[in-house]
């Protein structure tokens, strides 16, 4: 009997001692204390908590780096050059790096932890992005599977984008969605106008994001996002331009049309919008109606499978009508913007046209 | 074919609302280790491999992805259709890269009958042998697939 009592009384000592053990180590071993980070060569330095990861931590400082799968590794969009500092590369990064990234010190931020001081560089348009918070003020059947979004801005009031740019919409948690996640989308409103931000949305069959848009989202809603992202933007030349996008791709085009009708930019841009029957066609009126107040654009509506639907428009796969429309391509540019099936076919097709390769530019969804 | 030893983990990111809203399981009662031997069972009783019921699908797919949305004829009875959609996902084998989204639907234009598949769908059968779970919209049965002619053949009835 004293024997049992004094063996659980030694498994009792001994457990309350590992447990103290566990948690002095807990918090000192584990306690990274303040690390700097420092940003493109000390343009920016920051004195931060260690412990988190590198993409969480630049979030909780106001920077805000792409991330469509909310830091599960599993994305790789949030890719920073890691030059000082970093810990070694995880299998989780080498799944999803090239190996020239890899050569460049590119890293995943949500794969790095942060130890100790890192010296890193990010592109230095990632300094204006910021996190939005706002009301949807408009849901809008744009066609029978694609919607467009009207957001009004509430924090901050207002943004400032290029048009082409787009932002990461935030997926709050619902259904079996453990997690917010980030889907991004093209901004479709002009510039001028500052307190709302537009965008347009296609449903994708299993879609966490759309199936949440197309199911879940009501007008007056709270929406969060962060942006603006990207470099897809006119040039600054002069070059008549040859647009081509079909469904969603529409939005960067409806953004940067209407920039160009406000501010009065002449410049000759032929918009191909490519799609498979009449109800997939959508804003037709309203771009007929830009023709008429910018008589340097032209709108091309094309479908590919409208036999029979009482269609006297363009016939054909886009790429096709886009290959009878466009001659001297020498001194022209393209935009692309849609899947990677469209943006292969496209480019084949305008250097064939002979627009220079350098000149073609695209948004591609993937 | 190799078998991971992190299957487990492989499941955890198999759930659905994780990569995609319904996950890779649908509804099947069964664990993956016990989908991958069946499928696998199957596929070898068929006389084919993985790699070739993989490569005739993506033979399909790169079609149907011409198409650009419009109906592409597959052989004498079949029509496959691209449909486009935004974004990359990740292989729940968590090593294999991010693959494009969009899905080909391939009808029996006698029957009506259709399956659908990614190009995610296709480097999971052709790299773990995985055809999904029973009740996903992307499971595909290794016996329907071999009955497609094999990619780069020319198929009876043009």
């Amino acid at each position: 009997m004293g024997t049992v009592l004094l063996a659980a009384l030694v498994s009792g000592a001994t457990s309350g001692i590992l447990a103290v053990l566990l948690v002095v180590a807990e918090r000192y071993l584990a306690d990274y204390g303040t690390c700097v980070v420092d940003i493109n060569g000390g343009s920016k330095r920051l004195e931060v908590q260690g412990g988190k990861t590198l993409l969480a931590t630049l979030m909780q400082e106001g920077i805000f780096i792409p991330s469509a799968c909310g830091g599960r590794g599993t994305c790789a969009y949030c890719k920073v050059k890691v030059r000082e500092g970093g810990p070694p590369v995880a299998p989780t990064e080498t799944a999803l790096l090239a190996a020239a990234d890899l050569a460049a010190s590119v890293r995943l931020s949500c794969q790095v932890k942060v130890r100790n001081g890192l010296a890193i560089e990010i592109p230095e348009s990632l300094f204006l992005v910021k996190q939005f918070t706002g009301v949807v003020e408009r849901i809008r059947d744009l066609t029978h599977d694609i919607k467009g979004l009207r957001i009004r801005l509430v924090d901050p009031p207002a943004i400032e984008f290029t048009p082409g740019q787009y932002v990461q919409l935030e997926t709050p948690v619902y259904g079996d969605n453990p997690e917010p996640v980030y889907r991004a989308y093209s901004i479709a409103s002009p510039p001028s106008d500052r307190e709302h931000v537009e965008l347009i949305v296609r449903l994708a069959p299993g879609g966490i994001c759309t199936t949440w848009v197309f199911t879940l989202l009501k007008e007056g809603d709270t929406i969060r996002f962060n942006g603006p992202h990207g470099e897809f933007r006119l040039s600054d030349t002069d070059a008549e331009m040859v647009w081509i996008a079909g469904g969603s791709g529409m939005a960067p085009f409806w953004s940067i049309a209407r920039h160009m009708r406000e501010k009065g930019i002449q410049r000759k841009a032929t918009y191909f919008f490519g799609a498979v029957k009449p109800r997939d066609l959508f804003l037709v009126d309203e771009l007929r109606q830009l023709e008429k107040e910018l008589p340097s654009f032209r709108f091309v509506p094309a479908l590919s499978g409208a036999e029979g639907d009482g269609w006297d428009g363009e016939k054909g796969l886009i790429t096709d009508v886009v290959g009878r429309h466009v001659e001297g391509g020498a001194a022209k540019e393209g935009y692309l913007c849609g899947s990677g099936g469209m943006i292969d076919a496209s480019v084949k097709v305008l250097v064939a046209k002979g627009v220079p390769q350098e000149r073609i530019y695209y948004d591609k969804f993937t | 074919m190799k078998r991971d030893p992190h299957l487990q983990n492989v499941v955890s990111r198999m759930a659905s609302g994780l990569l995609s809203r319904d996950g890779f399981l649908g509804d099947d009662p069964r664990r993956l280790e016990e989908i991958l031997d069946a499928d696998n069972s199957a596929v070898v009783g068929l006389g084919v491999t993985h790699e070739a019921l993989a490569a005739t699908l993506e033979g399909i797919f790169e079609k149907a992805r011409a198409g650009l949305g419009t109906p592409v004829p597959i052989g004498g009875r079949h029509v496959a259709v691209h449909h486009e959609a935004m974004g990359r996902i990740p292989c729940p084998w968590g090593r294999c890269g991010v693959f494009p989204k969009g899905e080909v639907e391939l009808a029996d234009t006698a029957t009506g009958e259709a399956i659908r598949f990614t190009a995610l769908s296709i480097h999971m059968i052709a790299e773990h042998g995985f055809y999904q779970g029973r009740g996903s919209r992307y499971r595909l049965e290794p016996a329907a697939l071999a009955l497609f002619p094999p990619a780069g053949s020319t198929p009876a009835g043009g």
